[in-house]
């Protein structure tokens, strides 16, 4: 592995949930460790298993592995942390002001923003030079800041009369009000994170389209920034010659090998790992031992038992109680890169075959789904929300009316405030509420919407409300207030989209408490790309089948009041037809 | 030379950055707070979502949260009597409170993002 070239004392590796960071990380620090290095892994995974795989329960506070010399490790709970946080602000007050204010105090402070700075509080002690790290030749974190995060610490403007005075005026820095720390030590700790002879970064990444465009905008954002020193590693990558098993391996390595020949150039000029599929499960020292090291190893079952027919509902199931109500607002949450786009539109052409108006909104930014969809059905209507699009023209207005008179700290403060997370989301929110005002005479599909976090923030300032009775006029629609449309599941149904792996179910059952938080339950769970659903040959495509069994249970049992689960398709799932097979657990024909 | 404090309410969003609408108000009382400390006005800003303690702390602040609930904020003291509640003062207010001769009240300039709530 390149990446593992003489590396220098702080590793970060970073990819969107699920690609496998955790465990290239504690894989990272087994093999540094065995190498007669003193190292420290820290996870800030919230579903760690980094306390499972080595049989030891960590938390938060450095802890030594025995079962791997030299090695030690940390848990640090973004969560957890927030949540300190928060305790600290308004604990003070709790029972002293009125509870509706302490409320009010608390969803301020809810945010990802938060979270997010409360993370990097807790990593600032361990990337400044103290007694607590001395000892350790290596620091691996399973996760890296994001540029937003560091740039806004390094803009000098952020800090005047904040941080150093306990007052004042910073934005999306407000949340750094109660941390403790001073802006030295900050500063050092950025600093350390720029400096290539102490930092190297590592993107993981699937061999997806999607995912590797992603990874190139944080590429590119990162080293803006300074973080010059990146690697790339392609996990989970299909071997060749898995292909030669069944006809699923063989298209899935197709579009594999397919989205790595058409990797951003960005990309191709870093120095590149990549790690096949293994056909054993990521747990225990001795899976770790062997994830990096290429390897042929006959360790895998000699065959999986999976059930004949997976005992699940389809997403047709699922649409005929949908189509119940004649008309309503369906709104596909989830993280990126779990196929809210694709799962959008099947649920639109399920909808319009049954003879039901469905207009269909999508922020696909490729829009060939829209433009395959477009004319399709008679009844069927596809718009197009670009978020780039939306965020630009959004970001622009602000600047050109209040960052009018600023001066130049000034502006670049709004100007990072703008790259925040909340203004792609309220920039969107604009274009989404001109839309749902259709749904009182039809079915209105969306691929995106506001968290329960925006909607709780915009509702308590009387703007959502204002902004919403002011799109949907007189239409005649009975609600009483636009929250309680969305919170009514006859007018409004949110549907979960989440994949059937660990990290991305966690993920999605954070976003379902937070829709809860805003009164909003969601009315269905989609899991998408099932293995096990496309019933595949491939022993490799059966251990991964037979893994998502357990996580598909979960969401069954645990999380989701119903349930659909659609199958990973051979064919990217474009157009009518392949749809339609999306919606039914159709195997394809060739 | 009298104090003035100005409680402000918790909620981020409606400063625009985040907000649905872009708040001039905000804007141009920003500049105008501003404007009036280089005039030499004591003047200090209280973020509810940062600093709830000046308000639980404050009797007044207090009472007037029990009786009227955040969407009542602003509330603006002056030497610790309400002064204003419910929007935020204009420049001629300000030096009024402050003893600054509104003949230097000059074009705002300045600190925009300062609407003192959090992203």
């Amino acid at each position: 592995m390149q990446f593992l070239n003489q590396p220098p004392r702080y590793l970060f590796f970073t990819g969107k949930g699920g690609v496998g960071k955790t465990s290239i990380a504690c894989a990272t620090a087994v093999q540094l460790a065995s190498e007669g290095k003193r190292v420290l892994l820290v996870s800030t995974d919230p579903a760690s298993n980094v306390g499972q795989v080595f049989g030891e329960s960590i938390g938060n506070h450095i802890t030594a592995i025995p079962a791997v010399p030299k090695l030690w490790a940390l848990e640090i709970d973004p969560q957890a942390a927030a949540q300190a946080y928060r305790d600290r602000i308004v604990g003070p007050v709790r029972g002293v002001l009125p509870e509706s204010v302490v409320k009010g105090i608390e969803e301020q402070l809810s945010g990802a923003c938060t979270t997010e700075i409360a993370a990097f509080d807790e990593f600032t002690a361990l990337l400044i030079d103290s007694t607590l790290t001395a000892d350790f030749e290596h620091i691996i974190f399973d996760t890296a800041p994001t540029g937003h995060t560091i740039r806004l610490l390094q803009l000098p403007g952020a800090w005047s009369g904040f941080l150093e005075e306990g007052k004042g005026d910073a934005s999306c820095l407000g949340p750094l009000a109660g941390l403790e720390k001073q802006r030295t030590q900050y500063k050092s700790a950025v600093d350390a994170l720029a400096d290539p002879q102490r930092t190297r970064l590592i993107l993981v990444a699937r061999a997806q389209r999607t995912t590797l465009r992603e990874v190139a905008r944080t590429h590119e954002e990162l080293a803006a920034i300074g973080l010059s020193q990146q690697y790339l590693v392609v996990n989970g990558v299909l071997p060749a010659s898995e292909a030669a098993h069944d006809e699923l391996a063989a298209a899935i390595h197709q579009r594999e090998q397919g989205a790595l020949m058409a990797m951003p150039d960005v990309l191709q000029a870093l120095p590149r790992d990549q790690i096949d599929l293994k056909p054993f499960n990521l747990v225990g020292l001795d899976a770790l031992r062997h994830l990096l090291v290429a390897t042929t190893s006959g360790s895998a079952a000699s065959s999986i038992e999976l059930p004949a027919e997976l005992d699940a509902p389809s997403l047709s199931s699922l649409v005929d109680d949908i189509a119940v109500d004649g008309h309503g607002l369906v709104m596909l949450m989830g993280k990126g890169g779990v196929g809210k786009t694709t799962l959008a539109a099947a649920v639109a052409v399920e909808l319009a075959q049954r003879g039901l108006p469905v207009h269909l909104t999508t922020s696909d930014p490729a829009a060939h789904l829209s433009e395959t969809l477009e004319g399709s059905l008679p009844n069927l209507t596809v718009s197009r929300i670009d978020p780039h699009t939306e965020t630009e023209r959004y970001r622009q207005h602000v600047l050109d009316t209040k960052g009018a008179q600023l001066d130049a700290e000034g502006r670049a403060l709004l100007e990072e405030d703008l790259r925040s997370p909340c203004t792609e989301e309220i920039a969107v929110f604009q274009a989404f509420s001109r839309i749902i005002r259709e749904a009182g005479k039809k079915f209105v599909i969306m691929d995106t919407a506001p968290t329960g976090h925006t909607l709780l923030l915009l509702d308590a300032t009387g703007a959502y409300h204002r902004e919403v009775t002011r799109q949907m006029g007189n239409t005649g629609l009975h609600y009483t207030t636009p929250m309680m449309q969305l919170q009514d599941p006859k007018q409004t149904k949110v549907l979960i989209a989440t994949l059937a792996e660990t990290t991305p179910v966690l993920e999605a059952a954070n976003l379902q408490s937070d829709l809860r938080r805003a009164g909003i339950e969601p009315w269905a769970w989609i899991v998408n790309n099932s293995v096990t659903a496309a019933r595949p040959d491939s022993l490799l495509l059966r251990q991964r089948a037979f893994n998502e069994l357990k996580e598909i249970d979960s969401v069954a049992t645990h999380h989701a009041k119903r349930f659909a689960v659609v199958p990973l398709l051979k064919n990217e799932p474009v157009g009518v037809d392949r749809l339609r097979h999306l919606a039914h657990h159709l195997t394809e024909e060739a | 030379m009298a104090t003035i404090q100005i409680f402000d309410p918790a909620l981020c969003c409606s400063t625009g950055v985040c907000g649905v609408e872009v708040d001039q108000a905000l804007v141009s009382f920003a500049a105008d707070v501003d404007w009036a400390k280089q005039n030499g006005a004591q003047l200090e800003r209280f973020n509810l979502a940062g600093q709830p303690l000046a308000f639980a702390e404050n009797a007044t602040v207090k009472a007037f949260l029990e009786r009227s609930g955040q969407e009542a904020l602003p509330l603006i003291l002056v030497d610790g009597e309400v002064a204003l509640a419910g929007r935020y003062p204009n420049r001629t207010e300000l030096a009024r409170w402050a003893g600054i001769a509104t003949a230097n009240a000059t074009q705002p300039q300045g600190g925009c993002c300062s609407g003192s709530r959090c992203c």
